[in-house]
């Protein structure tokens, strides 16, 4: 009498075990609950600081916080553009390495790992005076290119886990009623996965604003250009490093919290 | 009625799968006829869900032939997209789209795949809702209905594409057993407007009532078939002795 052969059995509920170790600043979840939340330390002190600062001595400080305003206008830009392009680079990254074409694949897996294995501020270089010999764009967007071209390998990654966790049954559900694969994508997939994607992308948007600091280098008059300028007309530069930090702290946790906020939003409208 | 009147819905040729190293379906031939009602029963990891699920190519089959509705799957001029908007499929798993309300499952592939106006799917959905006894579910999200409902709005919406044959795989199995009535309920109905039915499954009650044929398979291989009075209870080979003992 031959057994009954059976499946393997999964265990229900219970997930692989993950560390996350982001770069982002410490968000507050519901769970941490009281005034003194590390977030509201650092965001309210830095607040606090750069009030004093500005109305004790206003010299030079007054000055230095009247002089970087485009500069933050322009990391801002860099920013968003950067994120907006390297989320395209990412979906197609993503799908890439998940095609089943050895081509399409073999592609976007070599990008991937090349860009992973340049550090940031050498490909910031390279692609700014790659693209410098092709065509003549302004250093603000060759600038956004280079790094979004860099973030777009990160995302990538983020789309491929995040289209990974949607069960298989919803892909071969959407395969069965006739389905194409961009439709199952476009309709069945993609929309599922955002709700996985969108914190891992928050975060990633938080560091590309830390990160935009490093097209100060490409003649971009960010707000750490701007603070440099300042800083070698007046000889004020710890003044200035100490102003340009604090205005940079508060923007990222300022993000932080609003990306944290929307991630609720999301998760409670499910 | 003749069996050379009858129209061939699916017809499968020396099918052989291999899973890795392990030979899943063996050589299987198979005729299913247009309104036929076949149940197809088994021990665990027998080959029935992959013969099902090879019928629309869910599976890509190793060897052989698959002929569904005259269409060969494996022709390289086959659509198999064209060929799957005709064979309706129902999983184990329900696999409903957690993302879209009960009308949006049962409209999706209307507008998208069959290229239905808006009105048109809506229409359809809702007699659809009706006949699988949930109208009153149709703005409701998937988390907020139960495993038997879920698996009613996914016969609905497999019926929402006109299928010209439908694909159970194991319907029940992972519904609480208070709730494998009214799904039954559904299949039965289904089956009395003549439409085309295969069925993975262990209710071995359904099976007595709707089939007109059960096959028993273990090893990918088809051991035993014959009407449900006939493979029940005068079962000829021992596997399919054996595996009834200890179903029934």
């Amino acid at each position: 009498m031959a057994p009954l052969r059976r499946k393997p059995k999964t265990i229900a509920g219970q997930e692989p075990l993950t560390i996350e170790v982001g770069d982002g600043a410490a968000i507050p979840r519901r769970k941490d609950v009281g005034m003194f939340t590390a977030w509201r330390v650092a965001f309210f002190g830095a607040i606090a600081m750069v009030l004093y600062l500005i109305f004790f001595t206003p010299d030079p400080y007054r000055n230095i916080i009247a002089f970087v305003p485009d500069g933050i206008w322009v990391t801002f830009k860099v920013t968003v553009g950067a994120i907006l392009l390297a989320l395209v680079i990412g979906l197609f990254a993503g799908l890439g390495r998940l095609a089943t074409n050895r081509v399409i694949n073999g592609i976007a897996s070599l990008y991937v790992e090349v860009i992973r294995g340049i550090p940031l501020l050498v490909q910031l270089f390279y692609i700014y005076y790659a693209l410098g010999r092709i065509v003549n764009i302004p250093a603000i967007t060759s600038a956004i290119i280079a790094m979004a071209v860099c973030y777009g390998a990160y995302m990538g990654e983020i789309f491929r886990a995040g289209i990974q966790s949607i069960p298989k049954g919803q892909m071969e559900a959407a395969r069965s009623l006739g389905m194409n694969k961009t439709q199952a994508m476009v309709h069945v997939i993609l929309p599922q996965a955002v709700t996985v994607i969108l914190p891992p992308i928050g975060n990633e948007f938080v560091a590309l604003l830390k990160d935009s600091s490093l097209v100060s280098i490409l003649a971009v008059a960010d707000l750490l250009r701007r603070g440099r300028e300042f800083a070698s007309e007046s000889f004020t530069y710890f003044e200035t490093y100490t102003m340009v930090a604090l205005v940079y702290l508060i923007m990222t946790l300022f993000f932080s919290k609003l990306i944290s906020i929307m991630e609720e939003r999301i998760r409670a409208g499910k | 009625m003749q069996a050379n009147e009858r129209r061939k819905m699916v017809e499968m040729k020396d099918v052989v799968k291999y899973f890795g190293s392990l030979k899943a379906l063996d050589r299987v031939s198979l005729d299913i006829y247009d309104g036929e009602k076949m149940v197809i029963i088994g021990p665990s990891g027998s080959g029935k869900s992959t013969l099902l699920r090879s019928i629309n190519r869910l599976e890509e089959i190793n060897a052989g032939r698959i002929v569904v509705d005259g269409i060969d799957l494996y022709d390289p001029k086959t659509d198999i997209n064209k060929v799957r908007e005709e064979v309706g499929m129902v999983f184990q798993s329900f696999n409903i789209f957690p993302h879209k309300t009960v009308t949006e499952n049962i409209t999706l592939a209307q507008t998208v795949v069959r290229k239905r106006s808006k009105e048109e799917a809506l229409k359809r959905a809702m007699e659809l809702l009706r006949k699988v006894g949930i109208p009153e579910k149709n703005n409701s999200y998937p988390s907020q209905l139960s495993g038997g409902q879920q698996q009613r709005v996914a016969i609905a919406r497999s019926l929402a594409m006109d299928p010209k044959i439908m694909l159970f795989d194991e319907p029940t199995s992972a519904l609480d057993p208070e709730m494998i009535g009214e799904v039954l309920d559904v299949m039965k109905k289904l089956a009395l407007e003549g439409m085309t039915m295969v069925v993975v499954t262990h209710e071995m009650g359904f099976a007595r009532e709707v089939a007109d044929r059960v096959i028993f398979m273990d090893y990918g291989v088809i051991l035993e078939e014959g009407t449900p009075s006939q493979l029940f209870n005068h079962p000829t080979h021992e596997r399919t002795k054996q595996f009834l003992s200890q179903i029934l």
